[in-house]
């Protein structure tokens, strides 16, 4: 156990440190990472507890983000308003939706969420007096903690990431409590779980609903960081590289969507280094986890360390 | 609304509708075979269609030469996302889940390698039957969409026919429907696996080659195909590859009628929400269990 904390000790201070050390371009992929873990931290609830795959993450991110944007550039509230506002609608379109379509299973709740997805990003581009757009909306103020203005990466940085521990705490929470226990219930059986008279419908909605509320929160701190937002950041593209986070990290593990998280931020940007065969060389990445490491990197980490015990226990019976 | 603005939006919706209807029989055929859904269906369109471009006018290929190159490049790719990717896991007992990320991110592959070594420029195909267009009460369609429909339903009673007649149709079925029972009868249940990959590569190749003429292809075509595919795929039931001939239609048809009610710019939205409204209150789709039967 104490080296358990050593090693939480280490990686703290390695955080602390990182944005000091690392240069610009590298502290705004980290804040990224911040953003894109808790945006994957609601797919991962879903996918791993109830085992539903949600292509719809994009349309949260979207409302959260425009819901930032309009309250600060158009209406000149404070940013504290756009993030509520967000979170609101979010939530709120996740419950409407969610009912209905949470129906659905396998497949057909993928379809469906994916459709989800495309509508939305057809509305934000056709509603241009809201969203802005093609063109989007520019100019959105750097956020400001009494005074103190996180206007460069290093300082946005801890912000983004003291939200988005925040938010793993919350998920953290929700795992280890009754409804994690009924979560668990319903995936390994869903008919006992009924027979027990658990709501599995209105649990998967709660799901659901708290993943909408990490997606907008995720919306608005991009909209933040980017200070400009249009409609091709909430594509379904967008939606589907939010669920490679927990498939390629590992659903259920909490720093596998982090490593997921700076999977899908940090490969991109290495390989683009090597020219226009980044784009190739990303997709048979995502392949070959998907094949070799069916159940993420924390997966394979996992049968690592299992193999490394079994072999020590071997060598000293 | 007159009467040939809708008759328009008939043609309109009955042209694309068989595209969808060709994407999502190939999708359903795969589905049925192997219990996987292939998200990259749209990629097997572009790649008919890009080779049948090449082919045409880089190496010189006369048109229904390079007709078949492109559909022969759809097999090929189809078989050799069978063997390369999913025998291997299906052996490891993936999940329905790994599977269709899986093809997600050989769609992405995919699309990519078209970026990189064909670039980004949309491409057309000569139409089929010339550029004729035929005039009915002021309603313009052109010869290549009546090509297109032929094709479309020819396509769909062969494949009924191959299901219903053929040994090699007759043995896929088996093998998706009972494993081990098809096994012991002696059928290659692998090898059928395969054989329904080729024919989801040939019907998604098929789709493109088609739509080529209308509407162009570039890397990105392939999300859009797949997405509608898929929903005429649902519509119809998803193990029904006929039943996706009635779903592409219906798609087609709810989308130009939604153009002209509504208006254009909302054809995806009214799309896909029907979609939704379909798969939450007729979950076997609009055929029912009796559509079931039919593929």
């Amino acid at each position: 156990m104490t080296s358990r904390l050593f090693w939480i000790a280490v990686a703290l201070a390695v955080w602390a440190v990182l944005p000091f050390v690392v240069p610009r371009n590298i502290a705004d992929l980290l804040v990224f990472t911040g953003i894109y873990s808790i945006a994957g931290l609601g797919i991962g609830l879903l996918l791993g507890h109830c085992g539903i795959v949600n292509l719809a993450q994009a349309t949260f991110y979207g409302l959260g983000a425009y819901a930032s944007a309009y309250c600060t550039v158009m209406m000149g509230l404070p940013s504290a308003v756009g993030f509520v506002a967000g979170a609101v609608i979010s939530m709120a379109l996740a419950y409407v939706i969610g009912r209905p379509i949470l129906r659905l299973t396998g497949y057909f709740l993928a379809l469906g969420t994916l459709a989800l997805s495309a509508i939305a990003s057809a509305l934000f581009f056709e509603w241009d007096w809201l969203t802005g757009g093609t063109l989007g909306i520019g100019g959105i103020p750097k956020l400001d903690l009494f005074g103190f203005v996180l206007d460069r990466p290093s300082r946005y940085y801890f912000f983004v990431w003291i939200v988005a521990f925040a938010c793993m705490a919350v998920a953290r929470n929700l795992v280890d409590s009754r409804t994690g226990l009924m979560l668990r219930a319903m995936r390994d059986s869903s008919t006992a779980a009924a027979s027990l008279s658990i709501d599995l419908q209105g649990l998967r909605t709660r799901v659901f609903v708290v993943c909408a509320l990490f997606g907008s929160l995720a919306g608005s701190l991009f909209a933040h960081h980017a200070s400009f937002v249009s409609t091709q950041s909430f594509t379904v593209d967008r939606s589907i590289s939010f669920l490679l986070i927990p498939v390629i990290g590992g659903a259920t593990s909490i720093p596998g969507i982090v490593a997921g998280a700076v999977f899908v931020t940090f490969l991109p940007e290495f390989l683009s280094k090597l020219g226009d065969i980044h784009q190739i060389l990303f997709g048979l990445a995502l392949v070959a986890v998907v094949v070799m490491l069916p159940d993420g990197l924390m997966g394979a980490v996992g049968r690592i360390r299992a193999w490394h015990v079994a072999r020590r226990g071997s060598d000293a019976g | 609304m007159t009467l040939s603005l809708v008759l328009q939006a008939v043609f309109a919706g009955v042209t694309n509708g068989m595209v969808y209807a060709l994407v999502g029989m190939g999708l359903a055929a795969i589905f049925k075979g192997s219990r996987v859904i292939n998200a990259m269906q749209g990629e097997f369109s572009v790649i008919g269609a890009m080779t049948t471009v090449l082919l045409l006018t880089k190496a010189g290929w006369p048109y229904p030469a390079a007709i078949a190159g492109g559909a022969l490049a759809g097999a090929l790719v189809g078989a050799f996302i069978e063997v390369a990717f999913v025998r291997y896991m299906a052996k490891k007992n993936a999940s329905e889940d790994s599977f269709l990320l899986l093809t997600i991110g050989l769609a992405l592959t995919l699309s990519a390698s078209i970026l990189f070594f064909v670039g980004r420029d949309g491409h057309l195909l000569p139409p089929l039957g010339g550029e004729g267009v035929l005039i009915v009460l002021d309603a313009v369609i052109q010869f290549h969409a009546l090509w297109l429909i032929a094709i479309g339903i020819g396509a769909t009673l062969l494949l009924r026919t191959f299901f219903h007649r053929t040994t090699v149709g007759l043995s896929m079925m088996a093998a998706s429907i009972d494993a081990d029972g098809a096994a012991t009868t002696g059928i290659n249940v692998a090898r059928m696996r395969t054989f329904t990959f080729v024919l989801g590569g040939v019907l998604g190749a098929a789709g493109g080659i088609l739509v080529t003429p209308l509407i162009g292809v570039d890397y990105q075509l392939g999300l859009n195909l797949t997405l509608k595919g898929f929903a005429a795929a649902v519509l119809g039931g998803l193990t029904n590859p006929l039943g996706a001939a009635v779903g592409g239609l219906t798609l087609g048809l709810v989308e130009s009628l939604a153009i002209i009610g509504i208006s254009s710019s909302y054809k995806d939205v009214v799309a896909f929400s029907v979609l939704i409204v379909i798969m939450i209150l007729m979950p076997q789709g609009i055929l029912g269990r009796a559509g079931r039967r039919g593929g």
